[in-house]
C-alpha cells in the first residue's frame, strides 16, 4: 500500500516536474515569438518604405523649417529631373504613276523622322520647367536640324490658373500638342493639321492656362506668323500650299507683330474632348509692299480658327477636325512674295478630316492592340485666292487612309497604311506608308 | 443743387470703382485660391492622411502583412493578367474596422473596407496610389499620394472615378470599360494595371477571410 502510495507520488512529481518544465520552456518561447514579431513588423515597415518612399510613408505631422505640417511638405516632395521621348522611323513607297497615269517621279523613302528628349525640372510644386528638344531627319548634316520643339516655364498658382512663358506650343487642333507618333492613328499626320494648322507649331510667348470645372483653357500672347520670310526671318513665308512657311519657330523671331491665340476644351465625358481653337494676328511683320496701287502696309491678318472632337471608348477610336484660315491682302502679300498666277497665297484655306479605328483585339486577354482605321481627308490651300489670280487645281486634295496600328505595348506603336492621294489637277501620287513608333 | 448732383455722381463713381475693385479681388481670389497646387502637382497626402481618409474616425486601422507563397505569388500574376507585372510576394494591407458605441472596436470591428498602396512608375518617374476595396472586392476609393512626372500627365478625380465600384474581370481594362485618359496614356495604363494588381493580390490574400495574425 505504502508502496502504491510512493508510486503514485513518484508519478504526480514527475507530471508536475514534467509540466512545469513545460512552462519554463514555453515562456522563453512566447518572448521569442514576441521579438520576432517586432522584428518582422520593423522590416515590413522598411519595405514598405522602399516601395512606397519616405515621403509619402512619412508621417504629417513632423513639421519641418517652422512651417505646419501641411506646408512643410513641400520640403519633403522630390524635386528634380524628369525624363522623356519618342521617335519615329517612316518609310513611304510612291506609285510609279500619278492618278493621270504620267510618271510620278517620286523616290521611296526611309526617313529617321524624329528623336525626341523631353526634359523637365520641378523647381517646387508651383515652378515648372518643361522642354522638348527634337532632331528630325536622322543627321543635321543631310537636311535634317534639331530644334527645341517647346521650352516653358509654370508658375502654377491652382488648377484653375497659371501662367506660363517661353516657347510654346500653339495649343490648336488634335496634334500639334499632343504628337506623341504612338497616342494617334495614321502613319503621318493628317494633312489639315501639317498646312492649315502648321503642327509642329511652336512660337516664343506667354499665357494662361488652367482647368475650371469640365473646361480646360489656354490663351498665349505670341510672335506672330511671318508670311513674307526671307531676309533675317527664319521663316520662307506663305504659299500656295498653306502657311506652314509662316512659322518662325522662336529662332529669332520677328516681333513687329504680335498674335493671340485661345483654345477652350470641354472634357466632360469620360473619353471625350470637344473644343477649338482660334489664333488672330498680323503676318506681315510690319512690311511695306509697293504694288501697281502704291505702297501698302502689309497687315496679312491671319485667322485661324478649328474645332475639334477625339472620342474613344471600348476599343473605338473617333476623331475629327475642321480647320479655316483666312489671310487679308493676300494680292499684296503675293506681290511681296513675287507669287503669281496659280502660286498664289490663297485667301481662304479649308481642311477637314474624319477618322475611326477599332481594336480587334479588344475582347481577347493580350494585352496588344490592333487596331485598322480608315481616314478621310479633304484640304483645300486656295479655298480662294485674290482677284486676278488663280487657284492650282492640284492643291484641292482629297486623301483617303486605309490602315492599322499594332501596339504590343501601349508606348510602341507599328503602323502601316495605304494613301489613296486625289487631287483636281489629277497629279495625286498614292503611297504605302509604315511608321516604327516609340514613347517612354 | 448743382453740388449736391456733383457730389452724388462723385459718390456713385466711387461706389463704381469699389464694386470693380470688389469684383477684380474675388475673381483673382476664386482664380488663384482653387483646388490646392499641391493636388495639381506633386505630392498631396501622406499614408496617414490617405488612410485616415478612407476610414475617418472613430473607425480603426490594422496593418497588416501578408507573405505570399510561390503558389500563391503566381495565382495572383494569373488572375491580374498577362501585362500587368506582380512581382512582390511581401504585401502590406490596412483593414480598416468600424468603432462605435453599438460596435466593438479593434480587429473584432465590422470590417469597412482594406487598403493597399502601390507605387509605380508613369513614364520615367513615379507615382502612388491607395487603393481601397470593399469588403465584397471592389474598388470603393483611389486617391493619388504622390505624381512626380508633369502635372498635365496626372488623372483627373472624375477619370479615377471610373474605377469605383469595379471588380476584378475583363471590364477593369483599357480595353474594357475603362476609359482611355486623352494625352496621359501612359497614365491612364500605368492606374488600370495598378488597380487589376491590387485587386487580384486582394482577392489571393482574402484579409476578410484570413484571420488577424
Amino acid at each position: 500500500m505504502r508502496l502504491i502510495r510512493w508510486r503514485r507520488a513518484g508519478a504526480a512529481l514527475a507530471v508536475t516536474a514534467w509540466c512545469t518544465s513545460g512552462l519554463m520552456a514555453q515562456e522563453p518561447d512566447t518572448t521569442e515569438i514576441a521579438r520576432l514579431k517586432a522584428q518582422i513588423d520593423a522590416i515590413t515597415r522598411e519595405i514598405e518604405e522602399l516601395k512606397l518612399g519616405r515621403e509619402v510613408v512619412a508621417r504629417a505631422d513632423t513639421a519641418q523649417y517652422g512651417l505646419g505640417p501641411a506646408a512643410s511638405k513641400v520640403y519633403r516632395a522630390p524635386e528634380g529631373v524628369s525624363l522623356g521621348g519618342y521617335g519615329e522611323v517612316l518609310y513611304e513607297h510612291f506609285r510609279e504613276v500619278r492618278e493621270d497615269n504620267q510618271l510620278s517621279g517620286r523616290t521611296d523613302q526611309l526617313d529617321a523622322l524624329r528623336l525626341i528628349a523631353y526634359l523637365g525640372y520641378k523647381f517646387s510644386d508651383k515652378f515648372l520647367f518643361n522642354s522638348e528638344i527634337e532632331f528630325e531627319h536622322g543627321s543635321t548634316g543631310r537636311g535634317g536640324e534639331a530644334s527645341i520643339e517647346f521650352a516653358y516655364l509654370d508658375y502654377r498658382l491652382s488648377s484653375r490658373l497659371g501662367l506660363r512663358g517661353g516657347v510654346l506650343l500653339v495649343p490648336m487642333g488634335l496634334i500639334n500638342e499632343l504628337h506623341e507618333p504612338p497616342t494617334f492613328l495614321g502613319t503621318t499626320r493628317p494633312l489639315t493639321e501639317q498646312v492649315i494648322v502648321p503642327s509642329t507649331w511652336r512660337e516664343s510667348g506667354v499665357g494662361v492656362f488652367g482647368d475650371v470645372g469640365d473646361l480646360a483653357y489656354r490663351v498665349y500672347l505670341i510672335n506672330g506668323l511671318d508670311a513674307v520670310g526671307g531676309g533675317s526671318s527664319a521663316a520662307s513665308g506663305f504659299s500656295g500650299g498653306g502657311i506652314r512657311g509662316g512659322r518662325q519657330n522662336a529662332a529669332r523671331a520677328l516681333v513687329e507683330e504680335l498674335a493671340g491665340v485661345g483654345r477652350l476644351d470641354y472634357t466632360g465625358v469620360l473619353g471625350l474632348t470637344v473644343g477649338g481653337s482660334a489664333y488672330l494676328g498680323n503676318s506681315g511683320q510690319n512690311r511695306t509692299v509697293t504694288t501697281a496701287g502704291g505702297s501698302v502696309d502689309l497687315g496679312a491678318r491671319t485667322l485661324i480658327w478649328e474645332g475639334h472632337l477625339a472620342y474613344q471608348w471600348r476599343g473605338l477610336d473617333l476623331r475629327g477636325l475642321f480647320a479655316m484660315a483666312t489671310v487679308d491682302q493676300a494680292a499684296a502679300l503675293n506681290v511681296a512674295r513675287s507669287l503669281t498666277g496659280a502660286a498664289s497665297v490663297g485667301e481662304r484655306m479649308v481642311g477637314w478630316y474624319a477618322q475611326a479605328g477599332y481594336d480587334v483585339l479588344r475582347s481577347t486577354r493580350t494585352g496588344h492592340q490592333l487596331v485598322p482605321y480608315v481616314r478621310y481627308e479633304r484640304v483645300n490651300t486656295q479655298d480662294r485666292v485674290p482677284a486676278g489670280f488663280a487657284a492650282n487645281p492640284a492643291n484641292d486634295r482629297r486623301i483617303v487612309s486605309l490602315g492599322a496600328a499594332w501596339r504590343p505595348i501601349g508606348n510602341i506603336a507599328l503602323k502601316a497604311d495605304y494613301q489613296f492621294q486625289h487631287n483636281e489637277a489629277r497629279t495625286g501620287v498614292s503611297q504605302l506608308n509604315a511608321n516604327l513608333s516609340y514613347l517612354f | 443743387m448743382r453740388i449736391c448732383r456733383t457730389s452724388s455722381k462723385a459718390v456713385g463713381a466711387v461706389g463704381a470703382v469699389k464694386a470693380v475693385k470688389a469684383v477684380k479681388a474675388v475673381g483673382f481670389w476664386w482664380l488663384t485660391a482653387g483646388p490646392a497646387v499641391a493636388a495639381a502637382t506633386a505630392q498631396t497626402l501622406t499614408q496617414d492622411e490617405a488612410l485616415r481618409l478612407a476610414f475617418p474616425p472613430p473607425a480603426t486601422i490594422e496593418r497588416r502583412t501578408a507573405f505570399l507563397t510561390e503558389e500563391q505569388l503566381g495565382r495572383a500574376k494569373a488572375l491580374a493578367g498577362p501585362d500587368v507585372d506582380v512581382t512582390s510576394r511581401v504585401v502590406t494591407y490596412y483593414v480598416g474596422h468600424s468603432c462605435g458605441p453599438s460596435a466593438p472596436c479593434g480587429r473584432s470591428g465590422r470590417p469597412l473596407g482594406v487598403a493597399y498602396f502601390e507605387r509605380h512608375r508613369v513614364r520615367t518617374l513615379n507615382e502612388v496610389l491607395m487603393f481601397v476595396v470593399s469588403p465584397e472586392g471592389r474598388i470603393t476609393r483611389v486617391d493619388i499620394l504622390e505624381f512626380l512626372e508633369p502635372p498635365e500627365y496626372r488623372a483627373s478625380p472624375r477619370w479615377l472615378g471610373q474605377l469605383l465600384g469595379r471588380g476584378l474581370d475583363g471590364e477593369l481594362s483599357l480595353k474594357g470599360a475603362v476609359v482611355n485618359l486623352t494625352g496621359a496614356t501612359l497614365t491612364s495604363r500605368a492606374i488600370t494595371r495598378a488597380s487589376r494588381r491590387v485587386l487580384a493580390l486582394h482577392q489571393v490574400i482574402a484579409p476578410l477571410k484570413t484571420p488577424s495574425p
